[in-house]
């Protein structure tokens, strides 16, 4: 397993720019989820690090080879296709084995590593069956098995899970993070799903409009979002966002006028620009309905999501604003009620006009 | 039955008689097209039944449809006074030949175009399809000017040659390459393939139906192919079975029972490659029309 670096890597297609100088240290063995929405760019950088784009500029290094200008196949890197890019007309073992022999593996040698591979990922009974007549979990075991029997140094995994119903999905999700912790190989995992990542990276690389919002452990991007467009992008229902119309400092710590209402945020005043532009974040599990009436904000209350465990409560602010606050799962509240509202002040955020978010703490 | 059923019943008899109106006209369609069929198998049929008829049946003028006896002395005329089996195997040899490269050049030509990323590619496409608006005859002179320079006139080189151009294999393989995900050549691409591996080990057997498809009717289309093999071979010795089956009626005069054996003999393999591969035929017909099949 190997590290891999990436230094000021650029794409762009004519005129049309797709990446702008991303620079990354991806540690052995870790599991690297590239997080964005839809054309952010992370399945384009994904595909420069296999090799299947080329890179307009900056440089790749796998392990301590620079990898930019090597064709695919000479980078040590094995991929997992979102659609799993079987062969139909070959054999499970065909599919795994055609790889190695196209590097003149010895056929002993090809059969130990496919049956190896089969063994860990349980598709031994499957060998001589066609993709065909697999299920997508099979499939994407099989995808996974053609890219272990190769031994790369790292394994480039482009939304994987996606093609799988959302039972499968979650199996799937845990079989891969067992993989990983039984491998404890170097992996990157593209998705837009930020379940996947949350629960299967060492490291998130959250991605946004050509370059890299932030890079962080799971806690680290959803406690500590660095940018607005990463607190919003990061965790479900999403962060409250509440638009600062005066701030006022109380011990060091910024008092903040959002929502109608004075909040007490947990963040140093002084690390704060001007009020101009200023949105105040919190989350959902950080904004607690006040049973006594005794919380900062008060609205009526929308809709009641009940999920069981928790309650969600869209409640509509006095200054119009719609906030998602939680309540306990067993939580009596209805629609049309009147409601008081707690926010937790050291799990707020406040963002600046460009995005820049100040922290608690 | 309750008030609430009556309306029921009253579309469902409405459905009926739609129905009926439908099976009417599918049925009147059904007419049509075995007139149709019959139309079309008729002339075949009087080249088998007359071919079968002695030659006394057959010059008496009487135009039954049953012969009054089976004779299959035609059969063994042609196959003893002429060189019919040498034909049958010009014929052979230049379609296998013309079929396996125009299958193999056309698949490769047309991965080109699909897959990779070179300089003119469009242009060429472009040209490619300029030249399917081409009909043979109009290049038959420069045809045969370029063979007899090139000394290959009555020779199995000279017939093929030519007909090797084939833009519609080309075009139908470009589609089909062009609908499978790039996925599997990227996937065969990190499997350390190369182009060729992945053209013959990849993408042509993903889907054999294509490339049989494709054979099929280029060994039909070589097979049946007239006017360039006459012009080509005027030697005997060289001619395919459509061109050999003219001498026929010079050697023998009007000998209708004669001239239809071998007809029927050179149409023999043909209809029996159609009769066998009758489901790969129709879809190559679709393909080359644009349809996917």
């Amino acid at each position: 397993m190997a590290d891999i670096v990436l230094n000021e890597v650029s794409k762009s297609y004519g005129a049309v720019s797709v990446l702008e100088k991303v620079s990354m240290h991806i540690k052995s063995g870790e599991f690297i989820v590239f997080l964005g929405p839809s054309g952010c760019g992370k399945s384009t950088l994904l595909r420069m690090i296999a090799g299947l784009e080329a890179v307009n500029e900056g440089e790749i290094h796998i392990g301590d080879r620079r990898v930019d200008q090597l064709p695919p196949n000479q980078r040590g890197v094995a991929m997992v296709f979102q659609n799993y890019a079987l062969y139909p007309h070959m054999t499970v073992r065909a599919n795994m084995s055609f790889g190695l022999q196209n590097i003149g593996t010895d056929k002993a040698e090809i059969t130990r590593r496919v049956e190896d591979a089969a063994r860990m990922l349980e598709i031994v009974p499957l060998l001589e069956r066609r993709p065909a007549q697999l299920s997508g979990g099979q499939r994407q075991r099989v995808a996974i098995g053609r890219a272990i029997v190769r031994e790369p140094e790292a394994f480039l995994l482009d939304e994987p899970l996606s093609n799988l119903d959302a039972g499968l999905r979650v199996r799937t999700r845990v079989e891969l993070a067992q993989l990983h912790n039984r491998i404890k190989a170097t992996m990157i995992f593209v998705t837009h799903d930020q379940t996947e990542a949350m629960t299967l990276a060492s490291r998130i690389v959250v991605m946004n409009n050509r370059r890299i919002e932030q890079i962080g452990t799971p806690m680290e991007v959803y406690s500590r979002p660095a940018s607005r467009f990463v607190a919003a992008f990061v965790g479900s229902p999403s962060m409250n966002f509440l638009a600062v119309t005066a701030i006022a400092d109380k011990g060091g710590r910024a008092a903040v006028t959002a929502g109608g209402s004075v909040i007490d945020t947990g963040i140093a005043f002084g690390a704060l620009p001007g009020p101009e532009g200023l949105t105040l974040g919190v989350r959902p599990d950080a904004l607690r309905v006040a049973a006594d009436g005794s919380g900062s904000l008060t609205g009526k209350i929308d809709i009641v999501e009940r999920l069981g465990d928790r309650t969600l409560v869209h409640v509509r602010l006095g200054d119009g604003s719609l906030v998602v606050a939680e309540d306990a799962g067993n939580s009596l509240l209805e629609p049309g009620m009147d409601v008081s509202l707690r926010p937790d002040g050291a799990a707020t955020h406040i963002f600046g006009a460009d995005g820049r978010a100040y922290h608690a703490g | 039955m309750s008030a609430e059923a009556l309306p029921r019943v009253a579309e469902a008899s409405e459905r009926g008689g739609r129905d009926r109106a439908i099976d009417i006209g599918g049925l009147i369609l059904t007419i049509i097209t075995f007139a149709a069929a019959l139309a079309a198998f008729f002339p075949i049929y009087w080249a088998i039944i007359t071919s079968v008829k002695p030659d006394g049946e057959v010059i008496s003028g009487s135009n039954s449809l049953w012969p009054g006896r089976f004779s299959f002395d035609s059969y063994i005329h042609i196959w003893n006074n002429t060189n019919i089996a040498i034909w049958y195997v010009n014929s052979m040899v230049t379609s296998l030949i013309i079929t396996a490269l125009v299958i193999v050049s056309s698949a490769g030509c047309a991965y080109a175009l699909s897959q990779l990323d070179f300089p003119g590619r469009r242009v060429i496409y472009v040209l490619i399809l300029a030249c399917f608006m081409v009909p043979m005859q109009a290049l038959i002179v420069n045809h045969f000017v370029l063979m007899a320079q090139f000394k290959l006139l009555n020779s199995w080189a000279g017939i093929i040659l030519p007909q090797l151009i084939v833009p519609v294999v080309i075009i139908v393989y470009k589609q089909f390459f062009d609908s499978v995900p790039k996925e599997f050549r990227e996937a065969a691409q990190m499997d350390s393939a190369g182009h060729f591996k992945i053209l013959f080990r990849i993408y042509l057997p993903m889907n054999w139906g294509v490339t049989a498809a494709l054979a099929i009717i280029t060994f039909i289309g070589a097979w049946n192919a007239f006017l360039w093999p006459f012009l080509a071979a005027t030697g005997e010795a060289t001619m395919t079975v459509p061109v050999g089956i003219t001498q026929v009626k010079d050697a023998y005069g009007i000998v209708y029972g004669k001239q239809m054996a071998s007809a029927v003999a050179a149409g023999l393999p043909v209809a029996i490659v159609y009769l066998i591969f009758q489901r790969r035929v129709t879809q190559a017909i679709m393909l080359s029309a644009g349809v996917k099949g």
